[in-house]
């Protein structure tokens, strides 16, 4: 750009050095502080704004260009579905009844799964193991760093940074994501991490004699306290074994699809006092 | 260049880079930002400053969430190259110049890569490599778009 000054008072090769050295100097910095990475989705909110213009007049206009026979088979199978579910839904009520009067026994109210708000996916960055997403909900609205975010399936991850009018999420898949799990029905603590790979998650340190087995589904165990427990997680896809490792690699099938995110929500969980009231 | 034309182009650029058109194209698309300094470099009659290419990238590292510092370096490494060559580079034929630009881009998407497996867990993913040819082969269509861009800008009066 003719405009700008072009200052060169110092060699190519220095320049890159000092540069190089202060992005060594800002990603250190950045480890200490993470309100640095909170300063960038508050700059970034102009561009997520555009992106969410984008993706509704996207969505406004695939629902314009979609062909009758599309649309015919969408609601076909759309009534299809609504068939299942109303018969699934006659049940629905006796099965309440039935598990107030057990736990009326047990003396143990259920914990409720507490509010949720439902959140459209503004941008994702889903390269290199760092597998975020960026969403349309922020501190504005009560989003706060380590709520847990969920998706039709189960759960999808938690929220990392904030900014006023937008979050972003780490998927379950990230590199640096781990959320303490057990067998659905059992009391097996075992965590669940990102591989980066959107559709498997891999469970670590697993002993050759491991209960896990394929099809063995997980949910969140609770611990620590930011997860509500009973939450799906996935479902065990294969146990190796190798013979020269000291653990079994055990990977798992994500509950929630993470490659096809469209609306997420986000949960509040209910502490058991709360619901009592 | 001009600037109107710069800054919109820019907008384009980063607005292309996040839309969430889905986990594909995620993973696959050129580094649109890359790219466009490649042509605001090439096109530009004056040698850019490392330093504002350098906050280009921090900006990009601060609004994409990823490891600061990483693209903000990756793009200077790529514009020393693309100086280093730019000479030989401009007398080659077209289809010789996008194998110069996959390197270009296959370059800063490695480095890129390679600072944030120094900063932390990171996995090795062929959509690097598929983002870089992406990005060449895109290049024509990229120039030829910025190009008429650049010729229905309307000059700044005065």
């Amino acid at each position: 750009m003719s405009g700008l000054p072009f200052i060169r008072p110092l060699p190519s090769l220095l320049r890159v050095l000092i540069l190089a050295t202060l992005s060594v100097g800002v990603s250190l910095y950045s480890v200490e502080h993470p309100n640095l990475r909170q300063l960038g989705l508050n700059a970034a909110e102009p561009l997520l704004w555009l992106n969410g213009q984008l993706r509704d007049a996207w969505q406004v206009c695939s629902q314009y260009l979609q062909t009758q026979t599309t649309l015919r088979r969408e609601n076909a199978a759309l009534r299809q579905r609504l068939q299942v579910l109303e018969m699934e839904n006659l049940a629905l009520p006796v099965l309440r009844t039935e598990n107030q009067q057990l736990l009326a026994l047990l003396d143990s109210f259920p914990t409720a799964p507490g509010r949720v708000a439902v959140a459209q996916i503004e941008a994702q960055n889903l390269r290199s193991g760092s597998q975020q997403i960026t969403i349309n909900l922020g501190a504005a609205e009560g989003v706060y760093v380590g709520q847990p975010a969920l998706a039709p399936g189960g759960v999808i991850g938690q929220v990392v940074t904030v900014s006023r009018n937008n979050a972003r999420i780490s998927l379950l898949s990230d590199l640096s994501s781990a959320i303490p799990a057990k067998p659905l029905g059992g009391n097996y603590p075992c965590l669940v991490e990102g591989r980066g790979d959107l559709h498997s998650l891999s469970v670590p340190f697993q002993p050759h004699a491991t209960p896990l087995v394929p099809g063995t589904e997980l949910v969140t165990s609770g611990l620590g306290g930011r997860f509500p427990p009973g939450l799906p997680l996935g479902v065990v896809k294969s146990v190796e074994h190798a013979s020269n490792g000291p653990f079994a690699r055990v990977l798992v099938r994500p509950s929630a699809n993470l490659a096809a995110l469209n609306t997420i929500l986000l949960l509040w969980p209910q502490t058991r006092n709360a619901s009592h009231s | 260049m001009k600037a109107g034309a710069l800054v919109f182009g820019f907008i384009l650029a980063f607005l292309a880079e996040s839309l969430p058109l889905g986990p594909l194209y995620a993973q696959l698309h050129p580094d649109f930002i890359a790219l466009f300094i490649l042509y605001w470099a090439l096109s530009s009659s004056q040698p850019l400053s490392y330093f504002v290419i350098w906050l280009i990238g921090l900006a990009q590292d601060l609004i994409f969430g990823r490891v600061p510092g990483s693209d903000a370096i990756a793009l200077v490494l790529m514009l020393a190259l693309l100086y280093a060559w730019m000479a030989r580079v401009r007398r080659l034929p077209p289809w010789e110049q996008l194998f110069f630009i996959f390197f270009l881009l296959l370059a800063q998407s490695l480095i890129s890569w390679l600072w944030q497996a120094w900063a932390g867990p990171i996995v090795w993913h062929n959509a690097l490599l598929l983002g870089a040819a992406l990005g060449a082969a895109l290049w024509p269509l990229f120039t030829y778009a910025l190009d008429r861009l650049q010729y229905h800008w309307p000059q700044r009066k005065g």
